[in-house]
């Protein structure tokens, strides 16, 4: 609650710094400073320090999974802001109210992480998605950025009107928005059943998991590439853990109907993202296919909803976000997106060749990074559910499919002669490239270190 | 049949047309007026629901303000020759497979559900006048409203970010 | 007549609309049939000039669906959105006093958010015409 609060007290602080600071650098650094202050309130909420007492009438609970889940978002946004605060302002000339719709999503992130009620659920949802439409669409110039976002409204509005009449159904058939009301329905009838097959689709769309992933490779190679970065991270995760919520409070006893449904969901994502990923040309849209494909190893989390699946999600939220955010920030300095920019990148500019390598690494999942520890999380939950192990060996293959995009770009980057162009970063930049990809190492080494917050 | 039934045949048979004709109408500004036409209707079940505030709502945000939007959004598309595209046949046929199939499993779970024993309340039920809405909406649900106002704001800066001239 | 306009509004039946529909039946009727006598009485004159649309007295030209200016477009979303905050309004209207100090809090929140997205609004200039 107390980061809810600060965050949309945050977002209105910035609405008017735009108005009332005429220099970026106070804007910039005061979205900075108020991240850093939500970070730190919602910490000494997980240590018990609440500031606010608000009856909510049982449609939300802060517990330890989602306020260290909001920890996660929080420092990934942090990092995000260190690295592209600057690209941000680039993009037009609302640069005030571009942070200001980024803490508003951050509203509706923890609204989605901690929702008891399917209404906290869709408040959560369209509070991400009506800010996400308009920064798709920030770059005002750019057809395809107008392109992307009128197609990212359209197909959003259509799911989130699916999603409407799945809870209508569901509220029909057990008369309560309450998930942990919904979960104790005794013989769910086809109403329930109908209603809870809409809110997989939904929720399938706004993952971007696979019969409905049509629209993220428009819709991150339209949007400017900042957003795309924080699209394709943290409002990803966050979709994530509304799903699993949803799922698991909601439906948890439905387990065996859905089960197989997630699972050739969870195959279909993995197949097509990683095999179309192979095929692309420009590094942004080969990261979209990516995401996708990152997308159907969280799905296996949802697919084996235990104990490990949550801790799995925890970590996967904590290593695909830093590491994507980390390629993002170099991707967004690059003149050229596609593989070719990336050539002799080594050469040039060691140090970013070198994050952005731990960065892929950690992403295709190779051991001693936080990527592979979260990979093997994921399937070990899922072996220990004990039934469709293709579904575990299947991951694999596909994980081993991903090295080859992932290496192409370290390919580039080491292999191959060329000229990146003259690429000028701030020292800010780097130190914050370096402790990122020591974190992923880290976590990659001690995931416990982030675990332990779960327990303790 | 008494006088609430024949109305309720007839504001669903309005309906329901009403939604068709908006779907298949060739003109878009044609659809809006339809789109109206189911929103009048709905509102019409509101009334015999009982919730009069509702139906009041319904007429005046999405009947009266909304479809003003959706016309300007026609407008502003600039369909002044059919510019219109040629839909696939193929595509169209997927489409109204995909939806007769959406609508067979809706059918289908409306007649297995116990629901279809319950009518709805008529006559008797007060949950939709405005001081029960009220009561609710300021007690059980005022965080949800509270948080509603978020979303107003996102939308009115959006509304700026996008709309206004640099 | 009296009795008409007292009817129950607690427990409503469809008898209790009979007023509501014999008002509308009656001011539908009414401009039915003003456009019918209009029709009926009025002298005609069907000349080519006659039918032509009206255009402020000058020769028209072109389609009636001109892309026209997104700033009425900002002005009318705005619209929308206040108009939707004020709807909330009505229903506490009705019960303010039974809500106590809890319900003026909840609501004073929710207007000074409003208040908050409305000083943003003018200080934008997205409400001035001309720019």
């Amino acid at each position: 609650m107390n980061a809810l609060i600060l965050s949309a007290v945050l977002g209105v602080i910035m609405m008017f710094s735009g108005v009332m600071l005429k220099q970026k650098s106070a804007v910039r650094n005061i979205a900075i400073t108020g991240l850093f202050l939500l970070l730190v309130v919602n910490i000494l909420e997980m240590s018990g320090m609440s500031f606010f007492r608000i009856n909510t009438a049982g449609m939300m609970h802060f517990d330890r999974f989602s306020l260290l889940f909001n920890c996660i978002v929080f420092f990934s946004t942090f990092v995000y802001l260190l690295l592209s605060a600057r690209d941000i302002e680039k993009t037009g000339n609302y640069y005030a109210e571009y942070f200001t719709l980024i803490f508003f999503i951050l509203c509706g992130v923890i609204l989605v992480s901690s929702f008891q009620s399917l209404l906290i659920l869709f408040l959560g949802i369209e509070i991400i998605s009506i800010p996400l439409y308009i920064l798709t669409g920030s770059d005002k110039k750019n057809l395809k950025s107008n392109e992307a976002s009128l197609k990212y409204f359209l197909l959003g509005a259509f799911s989130t009107g699916l999603m409407l009449m799945g809870i209508a159904l569901i509220y029909g058939s057990v008369g309560s928005f309450s998930t942990a009301q919904i979960n104790m329905t005794e013989k769910p009838g086809a109403l329930m059943i109908a209603g809870m097959i809409l809110l997989l689709f939904s929720m399938s769309f706004k993952v971007s998991a696979a019969p409905f992933h049509f629209w993220t490779p428009d819709v991150y190679d339209g949007a400017p590439t900042v957003f795309t970065s924080f699209m394709a991270t943290i409002v990803k995760v966050a979709a994530f853990i509304a799903f699993i919520r949803l799922f698991g409070e909601a439906f948890g006893n439905l387990q065996p109907q859905w089960q197989i449904w997630i699972a050739l969901i969870t195959a279909a994502t993995l197949f097509i993202g990683n095999i179309t990923a192979v095929f692309q040309q420009s590094v942004k849209r080969m990261l979209a296919y990516s995401s996708i494909a990152q997308a159907g190893f969280m799905l296996l989390s949802l697919y084996a909803m235990n104990a490990d699946a949550k801790e799995g999600l925890l970590l996967y939220s904590a290593a695909y976000s830093l590491a994507t955010i980390g390629i993002f920030a170099v991707l967004i300095k690059m003149n050229d997106y596609t593989f070719d920019g990336f050539n002799g990148l080594a050469k040039y500019q060691p140090l970013l060749a070198a994050t952005t390598t731990i960065f892929l690494l950690s992403l295709a999942g190779i051991p001693l990074t936080a990527g592979f520890i979260s990979k093997f999380y994921m399937l070990k939950a899922a072996v220990a559910t004990g039934r469709h192990l293709w579904l575990v060996i299947f991951a694999v293959l596909m994980a081993a499919v991903s090295v080859y995009y992932y290496f192409r770009v370290i390919q580039a980057m080491y292999f191959k002669e060329g000229q990146p162009g003259i690429i000028t970063t701030s020292p800010v930049f780097k130190y914050t490239l370096v402790v990122l990809a020591a974190l992923i190492i880290i976590l990659g080494i001690f995931p416990n270190l982030l675990l332990n917050w779960y327990y303790f | 049949m008494n006088v609430t039934q024949i109305l309720f045949w007839f504001l669903s048979v309005l309906a329901l047309f009403g939604a068709l004709m908006v779907v298949t109408s060739k003109n878009p500004v044609h659809s809006v007026l339809w789109l109206i036409a189911t929103f009048f209707s709905i509102s019409g079940h509101y009334i015999l629901l009982n919730a009069q505030f509702l139906a009041i709502v319904n007429i005046i945000v999405y009947a009266g303000a909304i479809m003003v939007l959706f016309l300007f959004v026609i407008m502003l598309m600039n369909l002044n020759k059919t510019t219109e595209p040629k839909k696939n046949r193929w595509l169209k046929l997927a489409g109204g497979v995909a939806g007769g199939c959406l609508l067979l499993v809706f059918i289908a779970a409306l007649k297995s559900s116990e629901i279809t024993q319950q009518t709805a309340e008529v006559k008797t039920g007060d949950i939709g006048l405005i001081k029960n809405l009220g009561r609710e909406l300021f007690s059980t649900y005022v965080v949800p409203f509270e948080i509603s106002s978020i979303l107003f704001l996102s939308a009115m800066v959006g509304a700026v970010v996008i709309g206004k001239k640099e | 007549m009296i009795y008409l306009l007292q009817g129950n509004l607690s427990v409503s039946d469809s008898g209790s609309y009979l007023p509501v529909a014999i008002q509308v039946l009656f001011v539908v009727g009414l401009i039915a049939l003003l456009i019918f006598l209009t029709h009926i009485l009025g002298p005609k004159r069907k000349t080519a000039d006659k039918l032509q649309s009206f255009a402020s007295g000058i020769e028209s030209h072109g389609d009636a669906r001109q892309p026209m200016a997104i700033k009425y477009f900002l002005t009318a979303i705005l619209f929308v959105l206040f108009d939707v905050e004020v709807i909330f309004f009505y229903p506490y209207a009705v019960i303010f006093k039974e809500l106590g100090w809890n319900g003026f809090l909840a609501v004073l929140m929710f207007v000074g958010f409003f208040l908050c997205g409305f000083i943003y609004i003018l200080k934008k200039g997205a409400l001035k015409w001309e720019d």
